[in-house]
């Protein structure tokens, strides 16, 4: 381990996810039963970074006695001519991965809840001070990110000073979020795209925009940002946005570009705000699926974790199969449940006031992004389990789709099922013995005499009625 | 839904558009299809349909014969001498010979998974109907029956639609076993493709099995909480009856099972079971109990712990009624496969078969009736256990040392000890007092008797091992999780994201037998190994008894330290032997699920996704049987690489790959047409291992596919490379074959690489769409 030779311990990837238990801790750092902790990374212009310098204020991890638990802040700043403060975020999640590599170190959690552990074990071996820790984290920061140019890192354990820090770091982490949260699709000139699911669904690829999260719920347009910053050649690329073709339903002249190059032509048009038409493919690994419910001219939800049918009478695993693949399929849309979170979720569909149907679990995460004239009008697994009942929900609550239902009388909604075709079977020849057998079509008779007919198997495939609903 | 032979006669009918006189419809089969999806280019391949996909994969990965005997004594031209280039009689050469020889054990291990299929299916359409529904995995498993979809375009529903997937399995069993016969194919490649076929047929076969099963007996449906359940002798309560059954089929264990539930004396008697028969006993009633793998067959009936015997089918030790015999202990056969030369018994009343086996009047008996094995087992055992008293064959601590003065160390036990322990110096340390050899080879003994076969003083060689390690053998009480059957849909698309990002850098599959090298440690520690690394582990088997017989610094036994889900660091046991259909069953779920690659009958475009983008290796530690070879040659023609213990060799081939040769590591982009070189990936197809640490490393070496991402294959190669630091103690010398760009190189290991990237003449590639079929190359629409 050439790159760590002067850490007492070993570093590498394969650490990440150890676990310290509480018996084999030497001390732990923020967790539960402190206070006030934090980490946070600042952007800084060039000048106001030292490199590499590494500073502790407070006792040093040597002075900390044994299995106590102490506040930490550790403060990153960093400068580079590409950086700005929008990686804010980005810079400080690596402190995550980072530190975890570390052997015998944990590090859960982020921003002002993290918990940290270090193992008796490493402090045995010498790993008894911030001083190798910060070690650890800038070679990797300017190894891993070369937009980085400069880095200085602090850890704080002198309670005095992080409670006169904590604040202002919260109130970063406030603006931080407001301001993505407040980042609209319409301010910025490029999105992301990511075709890292192409190793194994070859032909999805996902665009992810200030308001768009990735379908697997793991990337961000910050993230997008910084991966295709640092690898351009890699699977996160940049989209130049390209002119809106159309605001309302979100097609952009160059996410169409980049989705007919991705996909080899499959997909030319994507709509980034709707479920129908040209929807966002779908990949195999989103967190959660919109489904139409053509009955209430409506959205139900499912996610991932939910295990038992859904108020149309289908499980995840059936729905998911509708939507994957890397296809465009009307009505159907697997998705991130971060974009439940975005003002563009559905936007042109009539978003929040579309969905009728979401498990509670995912209601509860993601409650405070709900109209407060529509939340109560959702209805989840304890208020419908049927199309029946949640009619009778729906139009109880008065849900703004019950409007929709009196402006259509007729059944206008086509059902998006694909059709089935009774496939040929080519390999079944059905063996026919008959001296003459003039079947003959248009007005003249058709006469079977002393035919006899053998198949060795003949399938009957059962047609659906669509009006059986 | 199936009806067969529909016959219809119309003798004349007049109608609006014609006339029919005389009209006969006959029509043998008729199917009530319900399987939406398109017929794939493949449903039920005959030998050659996929022989076009094997030759490529034998192509990459040459045979490699290691014979183990170089004469043929099969036709009565011979024996034949196949040493020096000599073709036999027949015009066979010594390759020819050894691949058909694999052939052939692959036939017999698949023909033995799918006459226990066909047992099981028979019974329970007896039981429960055809029409009885099948249920594997409720709600989210949509996909119920993978690789029989995938191999025979079959959806089945129903216990009666398995019937039809027999035929089919059974008609290619019969078509491979034939090529066997003197003066059928001249070419080694062509008998490999056919143990590839069979091997293929052999998973078609146990999924079937195994789905019957979980359907019709209630067992655990793909479930990661399946209950953990008792494993280890002492896990056994010896003041009760101990009913012992010893095999894989479980249709004896449960009628023994019902019977005592029955008639309420369930508590007050053991049903023990030994090899994959006691995990599936335990998925049907969970106070059932695992003795352990079928290397403890000797040392339970010696030490005297079973009062009654039930023997049904496969890997049972054939002599295994002689030493029953010594400890009064009687024999129930109650398989058609497994008569072991007793009276049929099947339709005397139970009263007269009880009251010959507890009188002793005769040792044995072959009942075919699961029913009647149930009452007599139970009723015998209540009876037998007062009158034997334990009765064992173990000598005391001073006989042990009176018998061990009389070895002459001439040693015959350790030449033929197939792990050549030194038995001689645990022999003479023990005349001595000195127990603790013999001890440490309770340990590690396999259990197979050839030690005392080979002893020209008839010392009881194993015995004294096992009294020796008796206090050992009265602790082993630990936990397996009982069989949880497939993977379900939802637990697939779970692992998109951390497959993608190379959270979890692989899927290891420790499966088959005890033949193991040095003991069922080395298959706890590679498991927990890799469970610690966020690998996903399924086991089965006896490997998953091994896995769950020893336990960490906590206390805690494997599948209690870790998840049972198919996510990272997940441990799960599928089940029995049969079950491992479920491991093959989840890689091809992978493609289907995440890909939406189409599954029925397009068998060359699953396993060319699965061979290129899957890091999925198997693992047979303890590889002994014929069906072990069958479920290998499964994996082999899916592209999923398969390690052996050492004593795998005597499989007598290997597919291996050569890292030397960068010609044979080419595929095609599926995005461009291009020819990519993606390196040795995986390098090998089928592989031995000689030692645990040779083991590991090579296991995260198999992970490696072409299509990994970036942030995978980095993470695939830092466990590569710790593995191989830690375990060999160097440093890979082959690293610059699996780096296509510097992203690829572990982020801490940068300058290591660089200069190993250096020194090599390292240059950049790129990461395709890989496919090893040109049909696949997409075409850019307009």
């Amino acid at each position: 381990m050439s790159m760590f030779k002067d850490i007492p311990v070993e570093v590498g990837v394969i650490y990440e996810g150890e676990r310290i238990r509480r018996n084999d801790m030497q001390v732990e750092l923020g967790g539960p039963t402190v206070k006030e902790k934090f980490e946070l990374a600042k952007v800084l212009p060039m000048d106001a970074v030292e490199d590499g310098k590494i500073t502790i204020i407070g006792p040093d991890l040597k002075d900390l006695k044994e299995g106590g638990a102490y506040p930490l802040g550790i403060l990153v700043e960093a400068a580079g001519k590409t950086l700005d403060a929008g990686l804010e975020g980005v810079i400080e999640r690596r402190i995550h991965g980072y530190l975890n590599y570390i052997e015998g170190f944990m590090h859960l959690n982020q921003r002002y809840d993290v918990w940290m552990r270090l193992g008796k074990k490493s402090f045995q071996k010498g790993m008894n001070s911030f001083e190798y820790i910060g070690k650890v984290l800038y070679r990797l920061f300017k190894s891993e990110l070369p937009i980085i140019e400069k880095v200085q890192i602090t850890f704080i354990t002198d309670p005095a000073k992080i409670s006169a820090m904590y604040p202002a770091a919260v109130a970063d982490y406030e603006a931080r979020d407001s301001k993505a949260r407040g980042l609209k699709d319409s301010e910025v000139d490029t999105f992301y795209g990511c075709a890292l699911c192409q190793s194994f669904a070859p032909s999805h690829v996902c665009v992810i925009t200030p308001q768009r999260y990735s379908n697997c719920g793991a990337i961000s347009w910050f993230d997008g940002k910084a991966s295709a910053s640092i690898d351009p050649k890699g699977p996160v690329f940049a989209i130049p946005r390209g002119e809106i073709i159309n605001a309302e339903k979100g097609e952009f002249s160059g996410v169409n570009e980049a989705a007919k190059k991705r996909t080899m032509g499959e997909v030319t048009q994507v709509w980034l705000y709707t479920a129908f038409d040209h929807p966002h493919t779908s990949c195999g690994c989103f967190e959660a699926v919109t489904f139409y419910i053509p009955e209430v001219d409506g959205f139900g939800v499912v996610n991932r974790s939910f295990k038992g049918a859904t108020v149309n009478g289908l499980p995840f695993s059936t729905i998911a199969d509708s939507a994957a693949g890397g296809r465009q399929i009307d009505g159907f849309h697997g998705m991130s449940i971060e974009y439940m979170r975005s003002k563009k979720f559905f936007a042109a569909d009539g978003g929040w006031n579309r969905v009728v149907w979401v498990p509670k679990e995912v209601k509860e995460r993601v409650k405070e992004f709900i109209p407060a004239d529509v939340v109560d009008k959702v209805a989840t697994e304890e208020d419908a389990t049927n199309i029946e009942a949640l009619k009778t929900f729906l139009k109880a609550k008065n849900h703004p789709v019950v409007a929709r239902w009196e402006a259509e009388t007729a059944p206008a909604v086509e059902t998006a099922a694909a059709e089935e075709t009774v496939a040929a079977e080519g390999q079944m020849m059905p063996v026919m013995t008959a001296a003459s057998l003039p079947i003959m079509a248009g007005g003249f008779k058709i006469i079977l005499k002393d035919a006899k007919i053998y198949a060795n198997k003949v399938i009957i495939k059962t047609v659906k009625d669509e009006k059986a609903k | 839904m199936t009806t067969k032979n529909v016959r219809v006669k119309i003798d004349e009918m007049k109608t609006n558009s014609g006339l029919i006189k005389n009209l006969e419809l006959s029509v043998g089969k008729l199917v009530q299809d319900n399987y939406n999806e398109p017929m794939g280019p493949t449903p039920m391949p005959s030998m050659t349909t996929l022989r076009d996909w094997d030759m490529k994969l034998l192509n990459k990965y040459k045979p490699f014969y290691m014979p183990d005997c170089d004469l043929c004594c099969l036709c009565t031209f011979g024996k034949c001498d196949f040493t020096a280039g000599k073709r036999g009689a027949c015009g066979l050469d010594i390759a020819t010979q050894s691949s058909r020889i694999v052939m052939l054990a692959c036939a017999i291990g698949s023909a033995c998974h799918s006459a226990h299929s066909r047992h099981l299916v028979h019974s329970l359409i007896e039981k429960y109907g055809r029409n009885f529904r099948l249920d594997v995995g409720g709600m989210n498993t949509k996909v119920e029956a993978p690789v029989t979809r995938l191999v025979t375009g079959i959806k089945p529903e129903t216990l009666g639609d398995l019937d039809d997937v027999l035929t089919y399995v059974e008609e290619q069993i019969t078509q491979v076993l034939a090529v066997g016969h003197t003066g059928q194919e001249g070419c080694n490649l062509d008998f490999e493709s056919k143990a590839m076929h069979v091997g293929m047929i052999d998973h078609v076969g146990m999924e079937v099995g195994d789905i019957a099963q979980i359907s019709a007996l209630g067992y655990p449906k793909s479930d990661p909480e399946a209950p953990l359940v008792k494993l280890g002798i002492a896990s056994v309560d010896r003041t009760k009856p101990v009913i012992m059954c010893i095999g894989h089929n479980v249709m004896p264990s449960v009628g023994i099972i019902d019977y005592a539930k029955e008639h309420k004396v369930d508590e007050q008697i053991e049903v023990v079971g030994l090899c994959c028969t006691s995990h599936d006993m335990t998925r049907y009633y969970t106070r059932a109990r695992i003795v352990g793998p079928i290397s403890w067959e000797l040392r339970f009936v010696r030490a005297g712990l079973a009062d009654v015997v039930v023997l049904d089918e496969q890997c049972i030790r054939t002599d295994i009624y002689e030493e029953a015999a010594k400890v009064n202990a009687p024999v129930i056969a109650a398989s058609e496969k497994n008569c072991m030369g007793f009276k049929n018994r099947t339709n005397d009343p139970a009263d007269e078969i009880v009251s010959d086996l507890v009188s002793g009047k005769v040792q044995g008996v072959l009942i075919l009736d699961p029913e009647k094995v149930g009452e007599v087992a139970v009723r015998v055992a209540q009876k037998v256990a007062p009158i034997r008293k334990r009765k064992n064959v173990l000598p005391s601590i001073e006989e042990l040392q009176q018998i061990a003065k009389t070895c002459r160390q001439c040693n015959q036990c350790q030449r033929n000890c197939p792990q050549d322990y030194n038995i001689p110096a645990a022999l003479k340390a023990a005349a001595q007092g000195d127990m603790s050899l013999l001890t440490d080879l309770y340990e590690t003994c396999i259990g197979c008797g050839r030690c005392e076969e080979a002893c020209p003083q008839k010392i009881m060689v194993h015995s004294l091992i096992v009294k020796a390690g008796e206090k050992a053998m009265y602790a082993e009480n630990n936990l397996c999780r009982s069989g949880r059957g497939q993977v379900s849909d939802v637990e697939i698309r779970n692992v998109g994201s951390p497959i993608v990002l190379g959270e979890i850098p692989g899927i290891v599959a420790i499966v088959g037998c005890s033949n193991y090298p040095k003991g069922g440690k080395d298959v706890y520690d590679i498991a927990r190994e890799f469970a610690s690394r966020r690998y996903i582990v399924a086991l089965s088997g006896c490997s998953a008894m091994s896995a769950g017989s020893y336990r960490n610094s906590e206390g805690k036994t494997i599948y209690e330290e870790f998840p049972g889900g198919f996510e990272a660091g997940g441990v799960l046991n599928v089940g029995s032997c049969v079950a491992n259909s479920h491991i093959a069953g989840a890689a091809i779920k992978v493609a289907n699920i995440f890909a939406k690659r189409p599954l029925r009958g397009n068998y060359e475009e699953i396993a060319d996704y699965i061979h290129n983008r899957l890091g999925a290796v198997g693992l047979a530690w303890g590889a002994y049987s014929q069906k072990a070879a069958a479920i290998g040659a499964g994996f082999w023609r899916l592209g999923v690489p398969v390690i052996v213990g050492p004593h795998g060799v005597k499989y007598r081939r290997m597919l291996m790959g050569r890292e030397d040769k960068p010609e044979n590591w080419e595929v095609l982009d599926a995005r461009t047409g291009n020819t990519v070189n993606v390196g040795p990936a995986p390098e090998h197809l089928f592989t031995v291992a000689e030692t645990k640490e040779e083991c590991m490393v090579a296991i995260a070496k198999l992970c490696i596919r072409p299509n990994d991402t970036w942030k995978g294959r980095s993470i695939k190669l830092s466990h590569y490379v710790d593995l191989s630091k830690r375990y060999l103690g160097v440093m890979p010398n082959d690293l610059h074959l699996f780096v296509r760009t510097m992203a690829d190189v572990p982020m801490t290991m940068k300058d290591e690489f660089e200069t190993i990237l250096k020194a090599n003449n390292w240059k950049e590639t790129i990461i395709p769409d890989p496919t090893m079929l040109p049909r696949m190359v997409r075409k850019m629409k307009e």
